[in-house]
């Protein structure tokens, strides 16, 4: 019910399209769970899901695409859509509905209660901006109906929000009162400027979305919900497939369970597993994040790095003299530095 | 299971040949494991088993050890 409260002060909008969502998969669910056609009511179910979020989130990116392609290809059609207004979560919400359906078909889910669903998909502390926690840990934890109300639940949950509220204020908005400006103006700056700007950015993009998640794990803690964590020290990481282990944790792992394994099984070849099931993976991962090609690019940046890596581990594995160099201690740091700074690049396109 | 659950990790995903691999070897944790490697693993144990894991099983908590692997396998 609260969170029906805070989706009703915040967007009332959202609440009929998170019910009517949560009706929908719910009842494919059901159907999956039942019936001996999984494979089918799945693809159907998630093909519902994935055009609810292509008319929220993307037609205007692609009527805007298409338009602006008109200018110079004359027999391309010309479209006009006012206001294309983003759902509040639906981003975060579809995500959250393909897992509970592909966890029924997979096994993973085997009992359904629509109420359960229901407050999983509704739950306003990780509503706007995850972590992406998955039915398979939230039922539990609301199975009995009566989390009761315990002082250590106050007591971690509002240490969590503080912290998180001082990376977001404090820091995230302190870099970011000196970097915006370079960013509205960026003619009026050197490339040495723009590019301390851009160090500036990593921090700041950090700060601000480690802090949205301590808050989210922190008010959820208030009600005695354990999320799972989504952010463990990702500038410190050796190599980008270590940093994805600790940036965005929760839709690192939605990808890597959704999207990059069942992609990685399609063919044994070298070439699809090393290059394209990657550079797919993170192209999604990228335009997800907004209906901007340039969250595409970013994606694809990251998916190259992942790529790259994989191959430089494979030459690793069979060269000793590299194997010795990778292995020395005073490589590790530097390791480090470049994956920090291969990420940094990164971000150009994100901004 | 076990001997040939270590021989494929050795095999597949090892680069230094001075690390030696025991049921509590940590595997993810420790980076011997990543990602591409758990497809890897996972196709392994179908082909090797007969075991079909989700992929949501394949986590850091079910897979950081062979220990945990042969569980995770043992669960289904």
């Amino acid at each position: 019910m609260s969170s029906f409260l805070f989706l009703f002060f915040y967007d009332k909008s959202v609440i009929i399209i998170t019910i009517m969502l949560s009706i929908f998969t719910y009842l494919f669910g059901e159907i999956i769970l039942k019936s001996k056609k999984k494979e089918i009511y799945h693809i159907i179910s998630i093909s519902g899901l994935l055009l609810c979020l292509i008319y929220f989130k993307y037609a205007g990116l692609f009527v805007t695409t298409i338009n602006s392609m008109n200018e110079f290809i004359k027999l391309l059609p010309k479209f006009e859509i006012k206001n294309f207004l983003l759902p509040l979560g639906i981003s975060y919400i579809v995500l959250k509905h393909i897992s509970y359906l592909t966890d029924i078909k997979w096994g993973i889910i085997m009992k359904t209660n629509f109420i359960d669903f229901l407050s999983y998909s509704s739950l306003f502390t990780i509503f706007t901006a995850g972590p992406i926690e998955r039915y398979e840990r939230f039922e539990p934890q609301i199975e009995n109906k009566e989390i009761k109300f315990q002082w250590v639940y106050l007591n971690e949950g509002f240490q969590r929000i503080v912290f998180g509220l001082f990376k977001k204020f404090a820091l995230a908005d302190w870099i970011a009162y000196f970097i915006n400006p370079i960013w509205q103006n960026r003619q009026d700056y050197t490339i040495g400027i723009q590019a301390l700007a851009i160090l500036g950015f990593s921090f700041q993009i950090y700060f601000d979305f480690s802090g949205y998640s301590d808050i989210a794990i922190g008010s959820s803690r208030l009600f005695g919900l354990k999320i799972m964590e989504n952010f463990d020290y990702p500038y410190l990481k050796r190599n980008i497939s270590q940093f994805w282990r600790g940036w965005h944790i929760s839709l690192s792992d939605w990808i890597r369970d959704y999207i990059f394994m069942p992609l990685a099984k399609i063919s044994q070849n070298k070439v699809w597993f090393l290059f394209f099931v990657p550079v797919i993976s993170m192209g999604i991962c990228g335009i997800w994040h907004g209906a901007k090609w340039g969250f595409l690019l970013w994606g694809i940046w990251h998916g190259i790095g992942i790529s790259i890596y994989q191959v430089f581990l494979y030459f690793e594995k069979r060269n000793d003299k590299l194997k010795k160099i990778s292995g020395n201690i005073f490589v590790k740091p530097v390791s480090v530095a470049i994956t920090f700074i291969f990420i940094t690049i990164g971000w150009i396109w994100f901004i | 299971m076990e001997i040939k659950l270590i021989e494929f990790i050795i095999n597949e995903f090892l680069t230094d040949n001075d690390i030696e691999i025991s049921t509590d070897t940590k595997l993810i944790s420790s980076g011997i494991i990543d990602s591409f490697s758990l497809v890897s693993l996972q196709l392994y144990i179908e082909r090797e088993f007969d075991k079909k894991i989700p992929n949501p099983k394949m986590t850091i908590e079910n897979c950081d050890s062979v220990k945990q692997i042969i569980n995770l396998i043992n669960q289904y």
